[in-house]
């Protein structure tokens, strides 16, 4: 009976002069009124986009500030592990690069400064540039590292500077992402913060992982030619097919 | 199942990494609750242990739904069979009480359906809905049509001095038995058989008469150059445009696509037609386009639909003499809250008078425009349009960007919060932890004033392409306290521009006032407290239902109110005065056409149901004349839907019910002037008076006898007559 009184009842209204009910029959004067309904999947795709935005913006505005800043930092690590493969392959491309832990480092930390201006730069929208060039130059940078691991013994001095130009261009890859991703905006410039904290945490397990499985044979007369070579040759591969699919 | 993406994705393209980042990015944000769901399991057949018992939305797949409403239904059958061979002597509580506990799963499932297939619909659920629709009927009828149910009922029915009853079961036993009756449950075998005729027939008129309408409204199109444009606004024209292209998209051949190559296209459809009558000067084609509209279902085409209606009323008479009322009115009428048609047709030719001066003002005032610009010709029906938007910017002209600033939604929101707020110590809580069919749709749980849980509250309140038009209150869990204390689970669901990127929502003042409106109907479905869940919430009748919703939107518009949530969302500023007045001064604007256009429709319905069976009736052009003669329509105004599409008589479930609107509205004006003269919008008797009466008693009693409790009188037009600015005071 519930429903048999619901049916007859619980069909809804409508603003003052704008009858329409949720009664099926009641449809066809809706369709009247207001024409058919034309579903366009690509436009209800991007308002569900949208609205996903102002969801999660509603979210992070609630949430407690440790909890954004932790969800933030998870973000940023989680954006080179697991799913920044071409940033793996970039610092691994560096980690061959180098015999000394001290020229890592140098190397390491130019990327890591660059990177971070430019993501500081990008999210505030101070600087931007179109997706596609970027995304295509950080996969020649790839083959680039690679490549000259394969060419020198050692890095070359001027290599700290090309790797800072690199990590200026990773930047605004990570800030492309994290713009669309949305941040919030009372707490803008500590959650920034707060996933890059979570990009260097990823950068630096990446290294620590590598440095844990090649230490032992690193310093073998071997390991440039058996290792270094191959893993740099393999890495050069992937970021040239990269490359030319993220162009053409 | 995560990784396998993750995986995956790193062997397809940079977009789709892109995609999925985001993605792993807002699970982590947004899936804080974990399903608990058995994935392969029917949703719908398993209990639902999520907050508050919140559908859980992001398990419920359209394939979900048809399995769901059969067992449904066929649960529901087997409650009922169980009633009605029950041994014992039928008793309240295992016939009434027993029967407000079936259909459960129906109810589960088609709650959910019937508000999915609306504001987040796709053609799958409406084709789904058109296959249930004959579906639903069907079992309904085999219940109301059930002799050893009905027999319990009117045995108890009988018997009701002696059973002890509460005033609320009484009631219930009331209805239940009013439901079967008018089913046709005394008739006769021979006379059972006449109605199901009858209905199957009037069925299938009504079917045709919404297909012609359809196929009427879909037949003109106004093809223009680009030379024919003049005075169109850009926005205007770029959908006249996108039209055009639309039709070209699916136009079969190359000379129908040529037809629409580079032009503009216009329809009787009100969106399209309302901003073309405005804003066009060419008189010529503001006359072409309008008398499509008028001329819909009028045509002597085969899609003509004057014999349907007349065919239609003709059988309602019928049906009606045969259940012993005088027409169809009558019959109808029984259940509202105005009783007999002469109740309906005193308060609308009370109110007729007063619109139709004002209207004769109105047509006054645009003619002097039309003059002065030196046109020489009197303003027909298709000029009302254009030069009332002529009209209102000289006099009631309202800058909306001016004002949309102040009203940003959250503002807003929290404007109507406060306001449930001081009237009965509301408050709302939202939830975040909680995912719903869309990312827009919001949550809030209503507490009382004492702290307890009232009810779930879900505002979805932006536009989209799969959300149905238009604005309107529903629920996904009703309220009873039969079995336990259970609380609502409400929805209101709006089509405001959506923002702009980072940009807060803003809205437009008529945006607020349909915001009020539908969250009055959501506070009459969460301030319900009955024991039966039939009887709960929004199940009044239809000339009642609309109060409680129209009456808080006079909150919105309350300058102590208004100044209190509409800051400018950049400076914090409270609306200035100047502006206020504006607003309120706009809604004055055109009221005598809004009045009599409505009014006009409402006679001409009760008109259509009050004739008798033996009327002869051929012409239905001749008796809608003959109608709006007798009262005395302006020939500058045709009624707002003429007989041939008026849908919502002849199509849809308001003969005899159109007028519900304006007598809500006289109702909720008297009902608010009742808190002026108190000299307190929020006066503390006042409001615990309205809970008590209006808000919380759903259909336990009659509705006239709750406004006489709070009112202490029945109502008086006056109040309405000073809103809309038909007093004559200007």
């Amino acid at each position: 009976m519930n429903l048999f009184r619901a049916v007859l009842f619980s069909f809804l209204f409508i603003t003052s002069f704008n009858l329409y009910s949720h009664n099926p029959e009641d449809f066809v004067i809706a369709e009247i009124e207001r024409g058919q309904m034309n579903f366009e999947n690509e436009q209800i795709a991007a308002e569900y986009g949208a609205a996903l935005k102002r969801q999660r913006a509603r979210r992070l505005a609630a949430m407690p500030f440790y909890k954004k800043f932790y969800i933030f930092v998870k973000a940023g690590f989680q954006h080179i592990i697991p799913e920044g493969i071409d940033h793996i392959l970039f610092v691994l491309g560096l980690f061959f690069s180098c015999i000394t832990f001290r020229s890592l480092l140098w190397q390491v930390t130019a990327f890591t400064v660059a990177h971070s201006i430019t993501l500081v730069l990008a999210a505030q929208g101070l600087v931007q540039l179109s997706g596609d060039i970027v995304e295509a130059i950080i996969a020649l940078s790839i083959v680039w590292v690679a490549v000259e691991n394969c060419l020198y013994k050692e890095p070359s001095k001027w290599r700290y500077m090309i790797v800072f130009a690199f990590g200026l261009l990773h930047g605004l890859g990570f800030a492309a992402l994290l713009t669309q991703y949305g941040l919030p905006k009372d707490n803008f410039i500590s959650m920034l913060l707060a996933f890059n904290l979570g990009v260097e945490f990823g950068q630096l397990a990446v290294l620590v992982i590598a440095f844990v499985l090649i230490k032992m044979i690193m310093k073998k007369n071997w390991y440039s030619n058996e290792i270094k070579i191959p893993a740099s040759l393999i890495i050069a591969g992937i970021g040239l097919f990269w490359f030319i699919e993220r162009v053409f | 199942m995560s990784k396998n993406l993750i995986f995956t994705s790193q062997l397809k393209t940079y977009k789709m990494r892109k995609l999925l980042f985001i993605s792993a990015l807002l699970i982590i944000v947004s899936c804080q609750q974990q399903s608990e769901m058995d994935p392969n399991i029917n949703p719908f057949f398993q209990e639902w242990n999520t907050p508050h018992e919140v559908p859980p939305f992001l398990d419920i797949k359209d394939e979900h739904y048809m399995p769901a409403y059969e067992k449904g239904m066929e649960e529901n059958l087997s409650e009922i069979d169980v009633i009605v061979n029950n041994p014992e002597e039928p008793t309240f509580s295992n016939t009434i009480e027993e029967l407000e506990r079936t259909g459960k799963l129906l109810s589960k499932v088609g709650r959910v359906f019937s508000n999915l297939a609306s504001s987040n619909t796709n053609p799958q659920l409406q084709e789904l809905q058109r296959e249930l629709s004959p579906m639903l009927s069907a079992h309904y009828d085999k219940i109301s049509l059930n002799e050893g149910l009905f027999n319990r009922v009117e045995s108890l029915w009988q018997d009701r001095e002696n059973l002890g009853l509460t005033s609320e079961q009484l009631k219930l036993l009331e209805d239940t038995r009013k439901q079967f009756v008018r089913s046709g449950a005394l008739m006769s075998e021979e006379q059972k058989k006449q109605i199901s005729e009858i209905n199957s027939k009037i069925s299938g008129l009504s079917t045709s008469f919404g297909q012609n309408l359809l196929a009427e409204t879909n037949g003109f199109e106004l093809i223009l150059n680009k030379s024919d444009l003049e005075g169109l606004s850009d926005g205007v024209v770029a959908a006249a445009l996108d039209a055009a292209s639309q039709k070209m998209d699916k136009a079969e051949s190359e000379e129908e696509k040529e037809k629409y190559k580079n032009k503009y296209v216009f329809t009787p459809h009100r969106s399209s037609m309302y901003p073309f009558l405005t804003e066009s000067t060419r008189r010529d084609l503001r006359e072409k386009l309008y008398i499509s509209y008028v001329m819909r279902g009028d045509n002597g085409n085969e899609t003509d639909n004057k014999e349907i209606a007349a065919e239609i009323a003709k059988l309602r008479a019928e049906r009606a003499k045969i259940m012993g009322y005088k027409t169809h009115a009558h019959f109808v009428l029984e259940e509202n809250m105005l009783k007999t048609p002469e109740e309906v047709y005193d308060l609308l030719v009370k109110l007729w008078e007063p619109a139709v001066k004002r209207a004769k003002v109105e047509v006054a005032d645009m003619q002097a425009v039309a003059n002065a610009e030196g046109q020489n010709f009197e303003i027909a029906a298709w000029d009302w349009w254009h030069y009332s938007e002529k009209v209102r910017k000289e006099k009631y002209d309202l800058d909306e960007s001016a004002i949309k600033p102040y009203l940003s939604l959250d503002n807003v929101l929290q404007g109507v919060f406060n306001t449930t707020n001081k009237l009965w110590g509301l408050n709302f809580t939202e939830l975040f932890d909680i995912d719903l069919y869309h990312p827009d749709a919001r949550v809030w749980q209503v507490t009382d004033k004492d702290g307890s849980h009232l009810g779930i509250f879900i505002g979805d309140y932006f536009t989209r392409s799969n959300k149905r038009g238009g604005a309107w209150m529903s629920s996904f869990k009703g309220q009873s306290n039969l079995d336990g204390r259970e609380r609502p689970i409400v929805v209101n669901v709006c089509n405001f521009p959506a923002p702009v990127g980072d940009n807060p929502a803003l809205l437009s003042f008529d945006n607020v006032v349909t915001l009020f409106h539908e969250f009055g109907h959501a506070m009459h479905g969460t301030l319900t407290n009955v024991t039966y869940g039939s009887m709960a919430g929004t199940s009044g009748p239809r000339d009642f239902i609309e109060l409680p919703s129209q009456l808080l939107e006079h909150w919105a518009s309350e300058p102590e109110v208004l100044k209190s949530f509409a800051t400018h969302y950049e400076t914090g500023e409270s609306i200035p005065d100047d502006l206020i007045d504006k607003l309120l001064n706009a809604s004055k604007f055109n009221q005598g056409f809004i009045n009599t256009e409505y009014l006009a429709a409402s006679l001409l319905d009760m008109d259509w149901h009050t004739i008798s069976a033996e009327e002869d009736l051929k012409d239905a052009n001749k008796f809608e004349s003959e109608s709006m003669r007798k009262v005395g329509l302006i020939d500058e105004i045709a009624p707002r839907y003429r007989s041939t599409y008026f849908a919502h008589i002849f199509s849809g479930g308001y003969s005899s019910g159109y007028y519900s609107y304006v007598h809500a509205a006289v109702l909720d004006s008297d009902a608010f002037e009742a808190f002026k003269e108190a000299g307190d919008v929020f006066d503390p008797n006042l409001s615990s008076k309205l809970r008590s009466t209006i808000y919380s008693k759903g259909s336990t009693e009659e509705a006239m006898d709750l406004f006489v409790q709070f009112r202490g009188r029945k109502a008086e037009i006056g109040p309405l007559l000073k809103v809309r600015g038909l007093d004559g005071a200007e």
